[in-house]
């Protein structure tokens, strides 16, 4: 697995207190990796300053 | 109408129903011939993971005595169903929840009871806790797997061991198995069918719908378990509509349309004999009066890494006070996801987002101009269980393919059988409707049916 990345994983995974399961993160480094560089891709769009995830709204029967 | 030629537990929820209530046929006698045949194959196929067959003849015998009383409660009374693990059973809790506490009866199993339906027991789904079970086997050639992770709906309903099920689809779960095993399977618009009850893996993203072996059964099924649900926040209001009655076999001036340039984009990773009987199948509609028209949904490339990325993020929110006995001894697809979903930070969360509001603008756009939506649904029929890891089905969740986008924006989508592979494996259809209309997928799923008849086939199991 690219190191980058496996040492992002084990630190986010640190500060959670937890740690991987052995052998998991050879087992899994081909779809971490895909999904990594998957996740770029997601990024390259230009969606534009008013392109909005769904909202938060304030009236009490919204859900 | 008398009782079909064929084994009781073939017969159709459609069928039963109207031999139930006219009284040719007993309960007691389709859930004993159901029973029997999970007693005769469930050995090879491994669907059910909690057999409840005593309550089952409990209820199958209440059933009897109520429509012999002359209160028939509708098309689900006294029809055997099973559900996937993932729904709560009261006494028998989603054992996929490992942590969490069940809720009793998840609201769908709920309205399934009070429509009469007798409850044969829990299924199989993929990656289950605990020590390992058997992995459900497809009954077209046990060779092959099922599909999942509604694993034990697919088997369970393709080889006569229940008449219907519930299962549920974060980005495929019930279509890929409905697929593979040669059924008809609905993912119903996100809050159509209520989530609570529902062992949560995505909760914008899971959607609990039913499985069958014919459109109208998945109709009479809908018409049970939909509706508004105020346990459930996501729960949508919209009308229920009445989805038998939308079947009629006519769909002289719907517009269907292709989204040729996805089609496309999935092409290098789908086998051209599911192109081929897709194709065969969009020229059948268009034979039945349908006009086709080719659409483009331009950010639909993305939405499948979209849907993987709130997937991801979602699954971890919900396991992380358990992650640390997730990763200790969960399955390891739960395992993946929860490194994969700390991976993903919040800028990546946010970004999935916008984008599926961009897709699902971009498809509101796509619909004024058509009435649903057709392409394939998998990339290939069942693969063989020796060729398939234990996270294969990962690697089909984070590049474009057929299913995931629909989770994304929550449209309604029906798949069904449109033929076979060389090695007699089925191959789906899948239409894609607006949101909270079912009966035009139903509508055009069933007229599709009826012309092709691809359900009389049976797998010799």
């Amino acid at each position: 697995m690219d190191k980058l990345i496996e040492q992002s994983l084990r630190a986010l995974l640190a500060r959670e207190g937890l740690q991987p399961k052995e052998g998991d993160l050879e087992q899994f480094s081909e779809i971490i990796e895909l999904y990594m560089e998957n996740l770029k891709q997601l990024h390259s769009v230009n969606l534009g300053a008013e392109e909005l995830a769904p909202v938060f709204r304030p009236e009490w029967t919204a859900k | 109408m008398g009782i079909p030629e064929k084994p009781l537990y073939y017969l159709t929820i459609h069928e039963a129903q109207q031999l139930i209530r006219s009284r040719k046929l007993s309960p007691v006698e389709l859930t004993s011939a159901v029973l029997d045949r999970i007693a005769a194959v469930d050995g090879k196929l491994h669907a059910f993971i909690n057999l409840m067959a005593e309550s089952a003849m409990q209820e199958a015998r209440a059933a009897e005595a109520e429509i012999a009383r002359g209160n028939w409660r509708g098309p689900m009374h006294g029809i055997p169903v099973a559900v996937k693990d993932q729904l709560d059973v009261e006494g028998a809790a989603a054992r996929v929840r490992q942590f969490t506490q069940g809720v009793g009866d998840a609201t769908a199993v709920r309205k399934l009871r009070e429509a009469g339906a007798v409850l044969l027991g829990k299924l199989h789904m993929s990656s289950m806790p605990g020590p390992e079970l058997p992995q459900p086997r497809n009954p077209w050639n046990t060779e092959h797997i099922t599909g999942g992770s509604s694993t034990g709906s697919g088997a369970s309903v393709a080889a006569g061991l229940c008449l219907g099920s519930l299962g549920e689809d974060t980005a495929g779960s019930i279509r890929n198995p409905s697929s593979f095993c040669g059924i008809a399977g609905l993912k119903a618009t996100y809050g159509r069918v209520s989530r609570y009850g529902l062992a949560p893996l995505s909760w914008s993203l899971d959607h609990c719908g039913p499985m069958a072996r014919v459109v109208e059964d998945l109709a009479h099924m809908l018409n049970a378990i939909a509706g508004h649900d105020p346990r459930d926040s996501t729960s949508g209001t919209a009308p229920v509509a009445d989805y038998t009655g939308a079947l009629r076999e006519d769909i002289k001036g719907m517009t269907i349309g292709v989204p040729r340039d996805y089609i496309d984009e999935c092409t290098q990773r789908t086998e051209p004999i599911v192109l081929k009987r897709v194709e065969q199948a969009i020229g059948e509609l268009k034979s039945l009066g349908a006009r086709v028209e080719e659409v483009e949904v331009p950010t639909l490339n993305l939405a499948t890494i979209a849907n993987a990325v709130i997937y991801y993020n979602e699954f971890w929110a919900a396991h992380k006070s358990a992650a640390a006995e997730v990763l200790k001894s969960g399955a390891a697809q739960r395992r993946a996801r929860i490194y994969l979903g700390i991976l993903t930070n919040s800028a990546d969360y946010i970004q999935a987002q916008r984008v599926r509001s961009r897709v699902r603008a971009e498809f509101a756009e796509v619909f004024k101009k058509i009435d649903c939506l057709a392409l394939p649904c998998q990339t290939g029929p069942a693969p063989l269980v020796k060729d398939v890891g234990p996270i294969d089905t990962l690697f089909k969740h984070v590049v474009p393919e057929y299913n995931g986008p629909f989770n994304l924006v929550g449209l309604p989508t029906l798949v069904i059988p449109c033929g076979f592979s060389e090695n007699n494996l089925p191959i789906a259809l899948q239409l894609a409707g607006k949101p909270f209309d079912e009966p035009t997928i139903l509508r055009a799923g069933y007229t599709y049916q009826q012309h092709m008849k691809w359900y009389e086939r049976r797998p010799a199991i």
